[in-house]
């Protein structure tokens, strides 16, 4: 027997998602979407899926977006190059980081990987040659091919699709299982014979290389990088999205990510402090819809016809 | 290398690492009782930083102005008002918090920071202020080697004061015991038959105050701006992190240490200076995980 | 005779507190095995020594000739070593056939990282999962969460857990510990069952359940060996009445 990649629920909600968002929404806020759902639902391969809570993916994110705007803005690379060079630099620093952060585990885990974040972001605001520091690194443009929104739109959703198949294919894999058990109970899974830090650090790599596809994609959005997506608070942000999702579920996420996206781009319109209500939002969802909006789905479905439970995951240690 | 330069670094290291070292102490507090990090500590001084500046507006030309400076009165009364910030957010959402996973207490202050933040820039602006030292902490003393401004001065000597009061009050009162207690064994006070939701509230107020306090004196030589809190807080954790968790000796020293490597490499390499902090942090890690002073 | 797993001179201190002092035993192929002592004997530092949790100070323990000791815990299983847990301790989130298939996969496939295969394409894997649930009497929860089963169901997916890599030596810390009367029974019955087939190493402080079924007794006071041997001679031993039984019967 052979186990679908996708539920046909998940499915339908790609189909519709990835076809009627531009319809919805401005090609470019829809390709937003799709960006940031992709850089959380990769986060919530650690997240959700590894029970460590990463509180500086905006590393990720921004490092590979600075890589490709550099790239393209300072040395007049290809968008097309640029892109898997700036994933593979970032993939790298994502293993070297990975490396000093699975060396602990729990609160010390997510203040580690918090502070590194901090560094990067230093990094970028004070190299002003390179990064444009705090107005930002301009002249990213789109290769010609995808120049227009809507070719620009239909890139972001092949890249997005095609990762997200990637990243289900390993959740689905014996790696993706060892992780979940991990989560579960670290010791037990050591007992049994897996190296703990070794598919920590997989996972870490996995997850911070494809939030850095996702800010690959996002540095060609506005052809602008700018400083504040590299910031922790921004990390703080990719967590909000996976969490408001749901991270019990693969594709919640991306959920999470639309609401966000929006919340910002109307909010941000006629009211510049639009943090505080994403704030107030983040804080509700804690207090009160702890499964996000997958979970609360979940429930309702499982209410109407009668399924077991579905797997809860919560975060851990 | 002018031995002057040195000096003066060396002693604005100390200033600034007597202000992480206070930060750090009031993290290791919430984190060693409550196993969270408090991702609102940062918010919290920002507010210490704020409150003084609005204490100050306030008193300034009115008839307490002539009998003490508003700053004082900022310095004495901003941190208090931090700390009943800091028993609404325990109050409304970390006490609601303690069955679920520590995870959602640190999202919960997470959330808080960001909502406190924007209030800042609602409330004040998104401009930053400055704030006077009062004229008897204003200009510079000699000390011989190197002429230093008095108020830092004065900032080194009030901290560690602060900082052996809290020494004090943890070692040789009965609540502080049980403070330290806590910290070191959360199972063992509960055992104890003590309320622990009221030592709980207890700890994230004096937490709150730390916090509160860094910010008020920071005033007259960082300044104030919205982000402030959001800039402090990374530091804050490499404090804890080199530290050891659950230190509060280590995160003095610790905070003292960080604030004179960041002042030093800023004579060399002032760019580098915020990065080399992190630097620090991640060779400690891979020589000595368990932080300067931890054990776990 | 052949000693599959040997304890020479193991010491393991903790500062002052000597825990565990030059322990020394040997367990045969086949057999069960057992280390008693009251509380605080020192069994589980001596079992934490064995499977690695913790390196001992002094001394060392072989398995099939090779050392063990000091090496990290997730090493042994390859070399065909598993153990239970004494608090129950199974995957939570997963399902009860997968919670198996997590110790099955090494001992099918390897540790080599696969990261594109699904983690049930591998029929070995299954049919290795089919037998430790049958094995245990839990066939039928196979897709049911792990947390959905009675406590003492969950003590027996954790022995599941612990044999399906068919290991050649099973390591049980407290089998029994917080069950009820009849789960006891249960895990005791699933233990005799397995005598013969595995080589067991029990930990255990219940002295009526060790007498009945083991093959060899060693007895522990105080960080030490006070006495081995088969349980009758460890029920006619006069310092064993005297510092354990004599309390305790």
């Amino acid at each position: 027997m052979r186990t679908p990649l996708f539920n046909w629920p998940t499915l339908l909600f790609l189909a519709v998602a990835i076809v009627a968002l531009p319809f919805l929404q401005r090609p470019v806020v829809a390709a937003e979407i799709l960006t940031l759902g992709l850089a959380a639902v990769a986060l919530n391969l650690l997240v959700g899926y590894t029970g460590m809570l990463s509180f500086g993916h905006a590393m990720f994110f921004g490092i590979a977006a600075y890589a490709t705007g550099i790239l393209v803005a300072k040395l007049g690379w290809s968008g097309f190059i640029a892109i898997p060079v700036a994933v593979l630099v970032n993939g790298v620093i994502a293993w070297l980081v990975g490396l000093i952060c699975v060396r602990r585990t729990g609160l010390y885990f997510i203040m580690i990987t918090f502070a590194f974040n901090q560094m990067f972001y230093f990094i970028a605001y004070s190299w002003t040659t390179m990064t444009g520091g705090e107005d930002g690194l301009p002249d990213i443009k789109r290769p010609l091919l995808v120049e227009p929104q809507w070719a620009y739109y239909a890139f972001v959703a092949l890249v997005f699709l095609v990762s997200l198949v990637i990243l289900k294919k390993v959740v689905d894999s014996p790696t993706g299982r060892i992780l979940q058990a991990i989560r579960d109970n670290p010791e037990r899974a050591a007992a049994t014979g897996h190296d703990v830090s070794r598919y920590k650090l997989i996972a870490f790599v996995i997850s911070g290389t494809f939030t850095g596809v996702a800010g690959s994609l996002y540095a060609f959005a506005h052809q602008i990088m700018p400083v504040d997506r590299i910031h922790w608070l921004f990390s703080g942000d990719l967590v909000f999205m996976t969490l408001l999702g749901g991270s019990g579920s693969f594709i919640g996420p991306v959920i999470g990510a639309a609401f966000y996206t929006w919340l910002q781009d109307t909010v941000s319109l006629f009211w510049p402090r639009w943090p505080l209500v994403l704030g107030v939002v983040f804080a509700l969802v804690v207090l009160f819809f702890r499964g996000g909006v997958a979970g609360l789905v979940e429930t309702v479905y499982r209410k109407l016809f009668d399924k077991a439970p579905a797997k809860q995951v919560a975060t851990t240690t | 290398m002018n031995t002057f330069l040195i000096a003066s670094q060396l002693l604005n290291g100390l200033a600034t690492g007597m202000l992480y070292a206070l930060m750090g102490v009031g993290l290791t507090l919430v984190l060693g009782m409550l196993n969270i990090p408090n991702f609102a500590h940062g918010v919290l001084y920002a507010f210490g930083a704020y409150f003084t500046y609005a204490i100050v507006k306030l008193t300034t030309g009115t008839a307490i102005a002539s009998v003490i400076n508003p700053f004082f009165i900022g310095v004495l009364f901003a941190p208090f008002l931090v700390v009943l910030i800091g028993f609404v957010i325990e109050h409304i959402g970390i006490q609601r918090l303690y069955a679920a996973h520590h995870d959602y207490q640190l999202l919960f202050l997470f959330a808080v920071a960001l909502i406190l933040q924007e209030l800042i820039i609602i409330i004040w602006g998104p401009v930053g202020f400055s704030v006077l030292a009062p004229p008897s902490l204003s200009g510079v003393v000699n000390l011989g080697f190197v002429v230093y401004p008095m108020y830092r001065l004065t900032l080194i000597v009030v901290t560690t004061v602060v900082v052996l009061v809290l020494w004090l009050f943890l070692t040789r009162t009965n609540v502080g015991a049980t403070v330290r207690a806590g910290i070191e064994n959360r199972e063992m006070v509960s055992v104890l038959g003590i309320n622990i939701n009221l030592i709980y509230l207890l700890t994230f107020g004096l937490g709150a105050y730390l916090a509160g306090l860094a910010g008020a004196l920071a005033t007259p030589i960082l300044g104030l701006t919205p982000s402030m809190g959001a800039d402090i807080l990374p530091i804050c954790f490499v404090v804890v992190v080199v530290a050891g968790l659950g230190s509060i000796v280590g995160a003095i020293v610790s905070g003292i240490m960080i604030g004179i490597v960041q002042s030093l490499t800023s004579i060399w390499w002032p760019e580098a200076s915020n990065v080399a902090i992190y630097i620090m942090m991640g060779l400690m890690i891979i020589l000595r995980p368990q932080g300067l002073f931890g054990s776990r | 005779m052949t000693a599959i797993l040997r304890c020479i001179d193991v010491s393991k201190h903790f500062g002052a507190v000597k825990a565990v002092s030059n322990v020394s035993f040997d367990v045969e192929k086949g057999a069960l095995h057992s280390v008693i002592g009251p509380n605080g004997a020192g069994k589980t530092t001596l079992f934490n020594c064995i499977t690695s949790e913790l390196a001992p100070s002094g001394g060392e323990v072989t398995f099939e000739g090779t050392r063990i000791s000091g090496r990290k815990p997730h090493e042994l299983p390859p070399l065909g070593i598993a153990r239970s847990f004494q608090r129950t301790s199974v995957f939570s989130n997963l399902t009860v056939a997968q919670n198996v298939w997590v110790s099955a996969f090494p001992a099918q496939i390897g540790t080599k990282v696969e990261l594109l295969r699904h983690a049930d394409s591998h029929p070995e894997v299954a049919d290795a999962i089919q037998t430790a649930l049958a094995e245990v009497g839990l066939a039928r929860y196979a897709d049911q969460p792990a947390t959905e089963l009675a406590h003492g169901d969950q003590r027996l997916l954790d022995f599941a857990i612990a044999l399906a890599p068919r290991p050649r030596l099973l390591l049980l810390d407290e089998p029994t510990a917080g069950l009820s009367r009849s789960d006891t029974q249960r895990v005791m019955n699933l233990i005799e069952g397995l005598k013969g087939r595995y080589t067991l190493v029990l930990i255990e402080h219940k002295m009526d359940v060790v007498m009945k079924i083991s093959d060899r007794i060693t007895v522990m006071y105080f960080g030490e060996v006070l006495s081995e041997g088969t349980p009758d001679q460890i029920r006619a031993d006069a310092k064993v009445r005297e510092a354990y039984l004599g309390r305790r019967a």
